[in-house]
């Protein structure tokens, strides 16, 4: 176990919203046991999981809501952003139409949810694009200030299932003032760079230490998906804790 | 916003307190079922069809082969015969056995008719009345005795005759369905000669194994007892429920007869029974078509149960989708929702495509209504009386569970959604199952609280949502330990947690029944609704689009609320008519296909149930302007045939208008909308993907383009392209009277002048605030011919050639039509659209040009009066409309502000359409009261009255004001008048003079002008409308150059002198 030390240590809740089957509940999968599944179960309402993160100064416990993302779930996902510090709004790389929707997301959680909260644009399945080998520009470095450069070379490139370029999505990013990051559930990559961002991103002031640092259910990471009827909800068991994030 | 429990506890001090403690339950569910009718919960106690209806109920004494005996209620529907006991003891149960939602009857059966082979009349003892039964499986003799007044007994028999005969034809879908039945083949091991001559299917377990251990299940035990109960009590179609039937599911149902029994209990059977081949047809008849929900489908077909083996083949992922997709072609409304996919992988471990299609159908139809619709409402409905129930039951939990701000619905909503398949092992999730299609959705709230009671201990330590649900997943995945493992009795150290679970579930919370779930979903669903369309308003008019922006955010409310208030309003009266006219019409014979996705009238009107369509076709499109805009309503309301559209009335809109011949008015309380030629064009302009309909984004958009208009040239413009049918640039002579007619129709009834125009209008003396308007419309048509162009030669030519090779009649006829177009050159795309009225204007024109040229007149009048001939193929471009428009202030007043005025979105109480004290059109108005176009005086009197019965207003204003010119005028009428009727015989060499003068001197002239003008660089586009763009008087004195040029030809307003001196 990572353990910290006397670092202090708080609680953030953070939601995943975006449209159905961009990946959410994969890159919380991938976060929290460092695992992939070709065939997830669609989310049923939300998912709960919980994931520790170490910080050079503190450590933060991410209590993740994975949310479902079809349309017709929207009008339960009050319930599940009500109190969020933090937020991954999540589209697919490979579908135009997903942008679109995590844009509702960002209106929306800018709109309704908690004043001050962080949200993260992630566009996953990068591994699905040709720039998946990393060779000529590693996303891997990509965070708050990358350079939104690399679109113009991205259009050119055929054949490759990639619809939202980078410099589309990190414009738009900019200019609502979100972290932006590409990203692979499936090989991992830059998955925990996302979290690791939001957890520095959370300003000091907002952080609670409900219950006492992490008492009442200390290194209780839970997640995965165990059993026959593979639930992603309640059924998931609670014993594949993992270190914290590696950072 | 969703903030359930808030609304909960303010919801929960209205709760009746008659509702605990439980035992009061029973007592208050007999007496009370507000919110059902009889017929519903007919329905729901016997798991029948919507078609049926419960027609005769007598009391009587049902005898069994096996020798038990029930007091009871016999029930007779359409097609079937019920029967459910009261309480075993109670002798005299007849009377106080009403309703038997308080749990299952101890005894009943649900009989289809078709499954009665005899009747018989017993004449044991002579007082009493009864009846022997015999059904399809012929081991069975019912025993039915009568306990009513002979006369009754009569009757009943006399019904139930009748009803068995009309049932005969169902004959070959019963030896269908039976031969389908596992049980059917357990009895008779494949040797009935009804029974199939193979295993039938009973799901893909049979390939793929059954989850579980069949031995710990017991699965052989359990199937020897079943094969018992069903050889002595019937079985499929005509199985009797004994209190033994519920026990043997209860202790969980075996394998392969899992499926065939939840079809029986839960009634799916009987939707079966009737459309044996409504599933596979409904396959073939959407094969390859597409779908949003086919897309969301395909997408989730992989992670549907993906670790049941019988998921990772193409067998089983092809039942999964076939099922999917024909629900989703079969009830549109629901479509797909997640959640299904997991419930449906379910159901097909058990049983075929078939039956898990009907399955599907009942659950969403009446086991978990609204659970999957696009709002979902039903899932939110259901968690909202959860928790309301858990504060009931279990208090202190609900008090520390608000205080730790844990909200229960986020743990308990997926157990409700994938009815626990998702949450917990399989095995116990289908345990679950066996008791939920036996007693109904109560078993979910009963299984939900028990899991909180048997937790309770564990939940009241946890502060967080976290926490609360790491204790509840744990809880489910050592459902097979034992309950009480450090016990000293062996027995009890033998009792699983799921056992345990069931027994809480069913004893201590026995209380909850249908009953009390009806009540409790019927206390809530107001607020529940209120609060997703709160929700859906929020997000939809966010995402509006771009067009939105221009309007305010209050108007953009206020188009959201108007614009699904009409559409469910007109959805509601319309469904209410239709109810009426199949009343009227005693159309009793109701397929039950239709049960498959037919709502209930009162379900709709909400969008938080869901919307059954979210586009307004175009008389719902009247019905919303008419709410906006004043000139949107009827003068006269309830005209049966819709005039004023001449021959421009697409067959389309047509038949639109002539739906009203119902005795209720299809508009309801709202006034009648009126339905103009100009709004048929909005339609059209609004409805941008060409559906035939508008959505709310189209609506929003096309007010936008309206109401948020920058300046006046963007009004102009938007006013033009409304007429420039094929986008051209051009406007001819027929949109130039469509114009002045629309800008009449709008104004017709006042509109909000500037208080200094009306004084210096020269027309308006005397005729109040609206006059000024009616000058200036003609002096519009005026103009608008004075600076009309004429079309170019060359086209005419074009299209003369074009019809070579047909006859001389048509050849002229073509001819003319081609006049009335205006031109050829058509882009592809408004070509498509407009086909339709093009087609009929050719008509209209061809058979107008042989009344209109009169043979007496002379070539020169002919030539005098050009620009109103038809003949003459003339346009305005915008930039001549602009410059006519803005060479009248009345008319640039209008468009300025007076047109979007016109739209009153906002609740601004003194502009509503339906505030009559906007001041100009206060007079106007006033001349119209009570509908009474007779009685309306002067000018303006008129022209309304031509508005209203139909007659080309543009062409009155002309006569009107010029009486003198009336036989000149007459030529260029394009409407039909009836002194031209007798003329109709000379159409042919009229015609042919008609061409003549085509190509004769006159006709050449307009031809050189016609050059000319283009060389002087007048007409079109580029160079006009930079001319706007400059300084005005030189865009004007370009303009005269073109008009000097055609003085000789088209000297209207000298004309006008002309005549009038004469
Ligand atoms: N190639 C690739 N596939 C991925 C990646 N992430 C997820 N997927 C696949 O995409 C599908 C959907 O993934 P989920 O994680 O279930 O998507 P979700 O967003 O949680 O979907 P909902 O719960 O329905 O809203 C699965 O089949 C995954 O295997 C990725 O990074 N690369
Ligand atoms: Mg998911």
């Amino acid at each position: 176990m990572a353990e910290g030390g006397p670092k202090p240590s708080s609680s953030v809740k953070l939601v995943l919203l975006g449209e159905a089957a961009v990946g959410k509940s994969s890159l919380v999968l991938r976060f929290v046991n460092d695992d992939f599944q070709e065939n997830r179960e669609p989310t049923i309402g939300a998912a709960f999981l919980t994931q520790k993160c170490n910080l050079p100064s503190r450590t933060i416990k991410f209590e993740i809501w994975d949310t479902a993302g079809q349309e017709r779930f929207a009008s339960l996902a009050p319930m599940y952003y009500r109190n969020a510090q933090s937020a991954l709004v999540v589209y697919d790389l490979t579908k135009a139409s997903s942008l679109a929707k995590a844009k509702h997301w960002v209106a929306e959680l800018q709109r309704q949810a908690s004043p001050g909260i962080v949200i993260a644009l992630v566009g996953n399945k990068l591994d699905l694009t040709s720039q998946s080998t990393g060779l000529e520009n590693s996303m891997g470095g990509l965070s708050l200030s990358a350079a939104a450069g690399d679109g113009d070379e991205e259009e050119e490139e055929e054949g490759d299932a990639r619809q939202i370029t980078t410099a589309e999505a990190k414009s738009y990013a900019d200019e609502e003032g979100l972290l932006f990051f590409e990203t692979s559930a499936k090989t991992g990559h830059n998955v925990q760079e996302v979290f690791t961002a939001i957890a520095n991103a959370i300003p000091e002031s907002t952080l609670k230490t409900r219950g006492g640092p992490g008492s009442n259910r200390a290194g209780n990471g839970t997640g995965g998906d165990t059993f026959g009827s593979g639930g992603v909800n309640l059924s998931a068991v609670g014993e594949t804790n993992k270190d914290g994030c590696a950072c | 916003m969703l903030s359930l429990s808030s609304l909960i506890s303010k919801a929960s001090s209205l709760i009746d307190p008659n509702i605990l403690p439980p035992s009061l339950l029973n007592q208050v569910n007999g007496s009370t079922n507000d919110g059902q009718t009889p017929a519903v919960l007919f329905r729901s106690n016997f798991r029948l069809p919507d078609s049926e209806s419960p027609l005769a109920v007598i009391p009587c004494e049902l005898s069994l082969p096996t020798g038990e005996h029930y007091f009871g209620r016999l029930h007779l529907s359409e097609s079937f015969l019920c029967f459910s006991s009261s309480a075993p003891s109670s002798v005299s149960g007849a009377s106080s056995s009403s309703s038997s939602t308080a749990g299952p009857p101890s005894c009943g059966f649900t009989l289809p008719l078709v499954a009665i082979r005899r009747v018989e009349r017993l004449h044991s003892r002579s007082y009493l009345f009864a009846l022997a039964v015999t059904t399809w499986h012929n081991d069975q003799k019912l025993t039915l005795q009568f306990n009513s007044l002979r006369s009754t007994c009569e009757k009943f028999c006399e019904a139930l005759k009748k009803n068995l005969r009309s049932q005969m034809s169902e004959m070959k879908n019963l030896r269908m369905l039976v031969g389908s039945c596992y049980s059917e083949w357990l009895v008779t091991g494949g040797k009935s000669k009804d029974g199939a001559k193979e295993e039938p299917d009973a799901g893909l377990g049979m390939v793929w194994k059954y989850p579980g251990d069949a031995k710990k299940l017991r699965d052989r035990s359990k199937m020897r007892l079943w094969a018992e109960y069903l050889r002595e009590n019937g079985r499929n179609i005509t199985l009797i429920r004994q209190p033994t039937f519920h026990k043997l599911i209860r202790v969980g149902l075996p394998n392969r007869l899992r499926g065939e029994v939840w079809e029986l209990t839960s009634g799916s059977l009987y939707g079966r029974l009737f459309n044996p081949t409504l599933y596979t047809d409904t396959l073939t008849e959407f094969s390859g078509r597409h779908s949003l929900s086919i897309d969301e489908i395909e997408k989730d077909l992989n992670r549907s149960l993906p670790e049941y083996p019988g998921f990772q083949s193409e067998e089983g992922i092809g039942r999964l989708r076939r099922v999917l997709s024909a629900y989703s072609w079969k009830n549109p409304d629901v479509g797909y929702c997640q959640a299904m996919n997991i419930v449906v992988a379910a159901l097909l471990i058990y049983m075929s495509e078939t039956q898990a299609f009907f399955l599907l159908s009942t659950l969403c139809d009446r086991l978990v209504p609204g659970y999957y619709s696009q709002t979902m409402y039903g899932t939110l409905l259901d968690q909202r009386v959860f928790e309301s129930l858990v504060e009931k039951t279990m208090p202190i939990l609900w008090e520390h569970l608000v205080k730790s701000d844990v909200q229960l619905s986020v743990v308990s909503l997926p157990w409700f959604l994938s009815l626990f398949i998702n949450s917990m092992p399989l095995v116990f999730a289908f345990r679950v199952l066996d008791v939920f299609f036996l007693e109904g959705p109560k078993v979910l709230f009963q299984v939900g609280l028990a899991i909180l009671r048997i937790n309770g201990e564990e939940l009241l330590d946890v502060t967080d949502d976290g926490a609360f649900i790491s204790c509840l997943k744990n809880y489910f995945l050592r459902l097979d330990e034992s309950a009480h493992p450090r016990s000293d009795n062996e027995k009890l150290r033998a009792v699983t947690r799921f056992q345990e679970l069931m027994v809480v579930a069913f004893r201590e919370f026995s209380g909850i029944t249908e009953q009390t779930i009806t009540d409790q979903r019927t206390r809530h669903k107001d607020s529940v609704l209120s609060s997703i369309e709160s929700f859906a308003k929020r997000t939809t008019l966010r995402n509006l689009g771009p067009e939105s922006k221009r309007l305010a955010t209050n108007d953009l409310g206020y188009i959201y609320d108007r614009f699904y208030k009409v559409l469910y309003e007109r959805q509601e009266r319309l469904a209410a008519i239709e109810l009426e006219k199949e009343r009227l019409n005693e159309k009793k014979v109701m397929s039950s296909a239709r049960s498959i996705s037919e709502k209930s009238i009162n379900e709709k009107g909400r969008i938080g149930l869901g919307p059954s369509s979210q586009l307004m076709d175009y008389d719902y499109f009247r019905e919303f302007l008419a709410g906006v805009a004043k000139w949107a309503i009827a003068d006269s309301p309830s005209q049966l045939f819709s005039p004023g559209l001449g021959g421009s009335l697409d067959p389309q809109w047509g038949s639109n208008g002539r739906k009203k011949s119902i005795n209720l008015s299809p508009w309801g309380d709202n006034a009648e909308p009126a339905d103009h030629e100009f709004m048929q064009r909005l339609f059209r302009r609004w409805d941008t993907d060409y559906r035939s309909g508008l959505s709310l984004q189209d609506v929003v958009a096309g007010l936008a383009g309206i109401k948020g208009k920058k300046d006046i040239m963007e009004s102009i413009s938007y006013f033009f392209e409304l007429y420039d049918d094929d986008g051209d640039g051009r406007v001819d002579r027929e949109g130039i009277l469509r114009i002045s007619e629309a800008l009449l129709f709008i104004t017709r009834r006042g509109w909000e002048t500037p208080p200094n125009i009306g004084d210096q209008n020269r027309n308006s003396e005397g005729k109040g605030g609206t006059d000024p308007f009616l000058g200036s419309v003609s002096g519009f048509i005026r103009r608008c011919f004075e600076y009309a162009d004429p079309d170019q030669q060359g086209k005419q030519e074009e299209v003369s050639t074009g019809v070579e090779g047909m006859d001389e009649l048509v050849d002229l006829l073509d001819l003319a039509s081609d006049d009335e177009d205006g031109d050829s050159v058509k882009s592809p795309v408004k070509e498509k659209e407009l086909k339709g009225k093009d087609k009929e204007k050719d008509e209209e024109s061809g058979e107008k040009t042989s009344l209109d040229i009169d043979a007496n007149t002379r070539p020169s009048a002919m030539s005098a009066n050009i620009a109103l001939d038809p003949a003459n193929p003339l346009h305005i471009t915008l930039p001549t409309f602009r410059m006519i428009v803005l060479a009248d202030e009345v008319l640039e007043y209008f468009f300025e502000t007076g047109f979007a005025d016109s739209i009153v979105l906002s609740t601004d109480g003194s502009k509503t359409p339906s505030g009559r004290n906007v001041s100009a059109g206060a007079s106007a108005f006033g001349n119209l009261g009570g509908g009474g176009i007779a009685g309306a005086k002067g000018l303006r009197g008129v022209l309304d009255n031509i508005v209203n019965d139909g007659m080309r207003v543009a062409q009155e204003v002309r006569r009107r004001m010029d009486e003198a010119q009336k036989e000149m005028e007459r030529n260029a009428v394009p409407g039909k008048y009836k002194e031209d009727e007798e003329e109709e015989g000379d159409a042919k060499s009229i015609m042919e003079g008609d061409r003549e003068l085509l190509k004769g001197a006159e006709a050449s002239v307009v031809d050189e002008a016609a050059k000319l003008a283009i060389k002087t660089g007048i007409p079109d586009d580029d160079g006009a409308s930079g001319t706007l763009l400059g300084s005005p008087t030189s865009s004007l004195a370009t303009t005269h150059v073109g008009e000097e040029l055609r003085t000789p030809t088209t000297p209207m307003p000298t004309r006008v002198e002309f005549e009038m001196d004469k």
